[in-house]
């Protein structure tokens, strides 16, 4: 009984925080303690929002952002898992070696290894990938190094006394096992996915929350940013809702931990996948990665030819003045502007390379 | 007298035979400075097909590192171990292993713990499904198939330890002190039952034991160890009748003299060099039960 009133509470105090602070956004420029021009209040931030919904192109920019998010994560947990097996079981001197530096690349903040992304992938698709895939890589494999080396003894000599094989030890036993911490790793990654959506999406994007976003600051379109950034959060916070329950599920006689590993722990599954629910978790993934892919590639392939038809007739005149940083060419702007990879001024497209081009 | 002729003459070629095994830990970091450390020295046992050998010493006398031994998991560093006269090499399917921490998969149901050796050897589904069901049934844990590990007690944990041991069919049962975390009660219970399932299985069973009370109840012969080097100081022969189990042997007579002896092989160990070489007769041992 009490337990039921202190849940209510609970979920009260939570939510009556959300109030507060979106009821303070929404007076806060009206009453002119904000400037309205930078934070404009909630309900025009709604607007936008509706707006943006009505003419579809926010289910667009979601599906792509998703997608992209999705498909990043997914590329680091299928190099992260099999890295940390390979250098917590396989290569533990490789593994003491290579720690310092792991160490110092998983700080390196991500924003500032653009450049060097934009060499090695370019600018298309795959850098935006490379780049989610990067952060959410480290957390992944460094979990899935202390999970694979803490395997309870026990169970370890359990197995190894029936003449298992190194294959079946690992697939039975050792993933198994680390399971529910290399899962902790894995929502910790996730949570880092919509963070780096704005980064990766400045790349070229001309679609997707983070371009939204970027897009709309570059065009001084504030309640926009706010729009974009509102659904980048929410996503965020929706994916860590659904990793935590999916962790419940699995392994629910465990604590929730946040970044703690401990040594050891009672793994205490409540439920496991059979192979039919993880075929169809899988097969829904698989569809929708298609989908979404295709959503990517078509918005890619419209702005291509959109793009081309802009630069000729429609804005021909003055607007079709164009800004580009000279470090970074295929940075164009339609309006003066610093560069966001260099933070250079650019300078018009027109006295640079564009005028020999055409 | 007269029990002397069966325990000293095997009337049959021994199930395993353990020769001469020494096994020494080289000990890099500790305060004295690098140093090797004689777990065990010169430990000779042999052991009859269906016998049931019980193993008692202190704590850190080398009983673990002995049982690894005979698992394969570990190599003596001399002697040997002969299973049907065969050499150990490695670990396999003939012997199964009993630990004390259960070393339950969590991630598994108790049907699919007590199916893994099966998985192992390779066992089709609809027949590891008929064995499990089996092996469930002897340890009593019928109804509880579908329950994970945690949501059972720790000496029903202890009997699917027992049940995917016995499931693949080892000839030879290894336990390392498997009752020393289950609560005195569940202990003795435990121990009726281990004893009910040997004499359906007619496994032969080295068991692994501190308590002088569990190793007198249960075993045939009790392997008595002393520490610094492990050596086996003295094998006891345990002549008390069988069936033991649902009865109050424990408190006979007979009983309590052959805890006592086996309490004072613990207590007084002799001095290191007393040792070598010599093996008391075991007569001595059993004495007050023979002047019954
Ligand atoms: N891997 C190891 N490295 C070093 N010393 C060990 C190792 N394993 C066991 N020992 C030592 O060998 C002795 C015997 O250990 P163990 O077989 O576990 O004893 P018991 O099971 O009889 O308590 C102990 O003193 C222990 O510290
Ligand atoms: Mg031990």
């Amino acid at each position: 009984m009490f337990d039921k009133i202190d849940t209510i509470k609970t979920h009260l105090l939570r939510w009556s925080g959300v109030v507060v602070f979106l009821l303070l956004w929404e007076a806060a420029p009206r009453l002119g303690w904000l400037d309205a021009q930078f934070a404009p209040p909630f309900s025009t931030v709604l607007g936008a929002i509706h707006e943006l919904a009505a003419d579809g192109s926010l289910a667009k920019h979601l599906v792509i952002s998703i997608w992209r998010g999705v498909t990043g994560l997914l590329v680091a947990t299928l190099v992260a898992i099999p890295a940390g097996f390979l250098l917590g079981l396989r290569l533990p001197v490789w593994a003491a070696v290579l720690d310092p530096f792991l160490r110092v690349l998983s700080q390196v903040n991500p924003f500032s290894l653009m450049p060097v992304f934009i060499l090695f992938f370019g600018i298309g698709e795959t850098a935006k990938i490379v780049v989610i895939a990067w952060v959410s890589l480290w957390p992944i494999l460094f979990y899935t190094i202390t999970a694979v080396r803490n395997v309870d003894p026990l169970l370890l000599k359990t197995a190894r006394s029936l003449g298992i094989t190194t294959g079946e030890l690992y697939l039975k036993v050792i993933l198994p096992a680390s399971l529910p911490v290399i899962f902790v790793g894995l929502r910790i990654g996730a949570g880092l996915v919509f963070f780096m959506i704005v980064a990766a999406e400045m790349l070229g994007a001309n679609a997707g929350l983070g371009w939204l976003v970027h897009n709309s600051a570059m065009n001084y379109q504030t309640p926009r940013i706010y729009a974009g950034a509102t659904f980048i959060v929410i996503l965020g916070y929706l994916l860590n809702r659904f990793l935590l329950a999916l962790e419940r599920a699995f392994f629910s006689g465990e604590q929730e931990q946040v970044d703690l590993v401990p040594a050891r722990r009672s793994s205490a599954p409540s439920w496991r996948p059979g192979w039919r629910s993880a075929a169809a978790a899988a097969s829904v993934i698989f569809v929708f990665l298609l989908a979404g892919g295709r959503e990517v590639y078509l918005s890619n392939l419209a702005n291509a030819s959109l793009g081309g038809h802009l630069g000729h007739q429609e804005e021909a005149g003055e607007a079709n003045v164009e800004y580009t940083c000279p470090m970074h060419p295929f940075i164009v702007r339609e309006k003066p502007d610093v560069c966001p990879l260099c933070g250079m001024r650019l300078v018009r497209k027109s006295d640079a390379a564009h005028g020999a081009g055409h | 007298m007269s029990n002397l002729a069966e325990n000293i003459i095997p009337d049959q070629e021994p199930k395993i035979v353990i020769r001469n095994i020494g096994r020494t830990f080289h000990i890099k970091k500790s305060p004295a400075g690098p140093h090797d450390f004689v777990a065990l020295q010169e430990i000779s046992l042999e052991v009859q097909k269906g016998e049931f050998v019980a193993l008692v010493g202190p704590s850190g006398c080398g009983k673990s590192t002995l049982l690894d031994i005979l698992a394969g998991l570990a190599k003596p560093n001399s002697g040997a171990v002969f299973i049907d006269g065969k050499q150990v090499t490695g670990p396999a399917l003939d012997r199964g292993i009993v630990l004390q921490g259960y070393a339950l998969f969590p991630w598994r149901t108790v049907r699919q713990n007590v199916e893994f050796g099966l998985e192992i050897k390779k066992v089709a589904k609809g027949e590891r499904r008929e064995i499990s069901t089996r092996f469930i049934d002897l340890v009593g844990l019928k109804g509880f198939e579908d329950r994970f590990p945690h949501e059972l007690s720790g000496g029903m944990k202890q009997r699917v330890a027992i049940a995917r041991a016995l499931a693949y069919d080892p000839e030879v049962l290894l336990m390392d002190e498997p009752f020393a975390a289950v609560d005195a009660q569940t202990r003795e219970t435990l121990q009726d039952e281990l004893l009910r399932i040997w004499e359906e299985t007619r496994k032969t069973i080295i068991f692994v034991t501190h308590s002088i009370e569990e190793a007198v109840f249960l075993a045939d012969r009790v392997a008595v160890l002393t520490a610094n080097p492990g050596t086996v100081r003295e094998i006891v022969p345990i002549d008390l009748p069988r069936p033991r189990q649902n009865s109050d042997i424990r408190s006979s007579p007979e009983f309590g003299w052959t805890r006592h002896k086996i309490w004072e092989l613990l207590q007084n160990q002799p001095p290191a060099d007393h040792r070598a070489g010599e093996q008391r007769p075991v007569a001595d041992a059993i004495s007050p039960s023979a002047a019954l």
